[in-house]
């Protein structure tokens, strides 16, 4: 074939490929913040292939370490009695002092309804673009997960919710420091309302707080949990501290939230078994 | 193009996605300071030429895209377009001695990175993340190894012949 034919044809087949992208990106960018189909059908595709491959190397990893903590186990059973002898008169202790409030069966079904709508969850990967952004989990919609379920981390603080794509055995988490994300909060003292975002460094900015608000009304170190104005996550659940209450030209304070949540120890957490909506019924 | 030859780009995607698996969950920031999924590209376009570049581009793009959760396409057009200009300039100017070709691939790292920044700002309304700037050494870090690797590799093929 002639150089230049072969130049053309090259050049024709660049541009086909450079036009198939522009399909690809067209087809998604209208959608807006719901994930497309083909981003779903990717995601669902290639999900399992990272479960297994992660799940290999964590059961290599796991067995070194099983290596290693035999080695001191026996010392650890020890301790690990003791405390749940302790921590079993804890709870008969508070179990006691519940009852005074409520009988035995209120407190046995509240339990038991806890228990069922709890799903421990491992990390399985982070967001590389952020990694404050998303984390996704191997729990997926055969383990019941759906769309907008709230995850705890294992002390019961807010880390974030369920969004798309949720495949078989994956799920992505938003997380509570996502710039994209948006909780309404009270101040826990006064009740002084807010909306939580996310700054993507770690922290978060309680919004929205009147520059007129007096300092006896809200004030560092104070709780920051939800409002469920939001009919997006339930009342009550403790999502940061406040660290650090500024105030400049604007209408607004400028209030910098910590998360309680531990990112160095977010590998397990809690998904909330129900739909958020169903908190809103009553 | 023989079977062997598609065996290998086989094996080299599937390399870059454990590469990118693993480091996802174990140091998600060293897939900002090194893109594996280009330096497969370019190998594979200068070898083989521009249109197995922009072909490849084109696959090893989704699989970036992919690992980065973002719109599917914009590494993928970024990489199609390297992976052709990495075939084409290999045809006309020798890149084989190590320096330049390490400044070779720096430059197509660089380009890349652009384009990938100007597709993606043009498209999603946010704002990049640099990942506190680190993003901005990829085409220096990305190109130092590449270059080494390539070297090791042209050598090991030698030494098998």
């Amino acid at each position: 074939m002639p150089f230049f034919l072969k130049e053309r044809k090259n050049l024709t087949i660049l541009i086909a490929l450079i036009f198939f992208h522009f399909m690809l990106i067209s087809l998604q960018v209208p959608i807006g913040e719901k994930s497309s189909f083909f981003e779903k059908a990717v995601f669902s595709v290639f999900s399992p292939v990272r479960h297994g491959v992660l799940s290999f190397f964590g059961a290599i990893g796991s067995i070194w370490r099983n290596y290693f903590d035999l080695r001191n186990v026996q010392e650890q059973n020890d301790q690990m009695l003791e405390e749940i002898q302790y921590l079993r008169q804890e709870n008969n202790l508070l179990r006691n002092a519940l009852q005074n409030f409520r009988s035995e069966r209120e407190i046995e079904e509240s339990l038991l309804e806890m228990h069922e709508n709890i799903l421990p969850s491992q990390v399985i990967g982070l967001d590389p673009d952020n990694f404050y952004k998303s984390v996704i989990i191997n729990k997926g919609t055969l383990d019941g997960i759906k769309k907008n379920m709230i995850v705890l981390d294992k002390n019961g603080n807010l880390v974030g919710r369920i969004i798309d794509p949720v495949s078989l055995k994956e799920a992505r988490v938003q997380l509570i420091t996502d710039n994209e994300s948006g909780i309404s909060v009270f101040a826990q003292r006064n009740r002084v309302p807010g909306i939580l975002v996310g700054d993507g460094k770690g922290q978060c900015l309680m919004k929205y707080v009147l520059a007129t608000t007096r300092s006896e009304e809200i004030s560092e170190g104070e709780d920051v949990i939800t409002s469920g104005y939001d009919r997006m996550y339930p009342d009550g659940i403790r999502a940061g501290r406040i660290l650090l209450i500024a105030s400049d030209a604007s209408l607004h304070k400028h209030i910098i939230v910590e998360p309680y949540f531990d990112f160095r120890y977010l590998d397990q957490i809690a998904v909330i078994m129900k739909d958020p909506q169903e908190f809103f019924k009553d | 193009m023989r079977l062997n030859d598609y065996i290998r780009m086989a094996v080299g995607i599937l390399v870059a996605f454990l590469f990118y698996t693993i480091f996802s969950r174990v140091s998600p920031s060293v897939l900002l300071l090194f893109n594996l999924f280009s330096l497969i590209v370019f190998y594979f376009a200068v070898e083989k030429g521009e249109i197995l570049g922009a072909c490849l581009g084109t696959t090893c793009g989704l699989f970036y895209d992919y690992f980065f959760i973002g719109v599917y396409g914009v590494a993928g057009m970024s990489k199609t377009v390297s992976g052709y200009l990495a075939g084409y300039i290999s045809r006309k100017i020798d890149v084989q001695p190590p320096l330049r070709n390490f400044i070779f691939l720096f430059v197509l790292l660089s380009f890349e990175l652009i384009l990938w920044a100007l597709v993606f700002s043009f498209i999603v309304p946010t704002r990049i993340d640099t990942g506190g700037g680190r993003i901005f050494f990829q085409p220096l870090f990305t190109a130092f190894l590449g270059s080494i690797l390539f070297y090791l590799l042209k050598k090991i093929k030698k030494d098998e012949y």
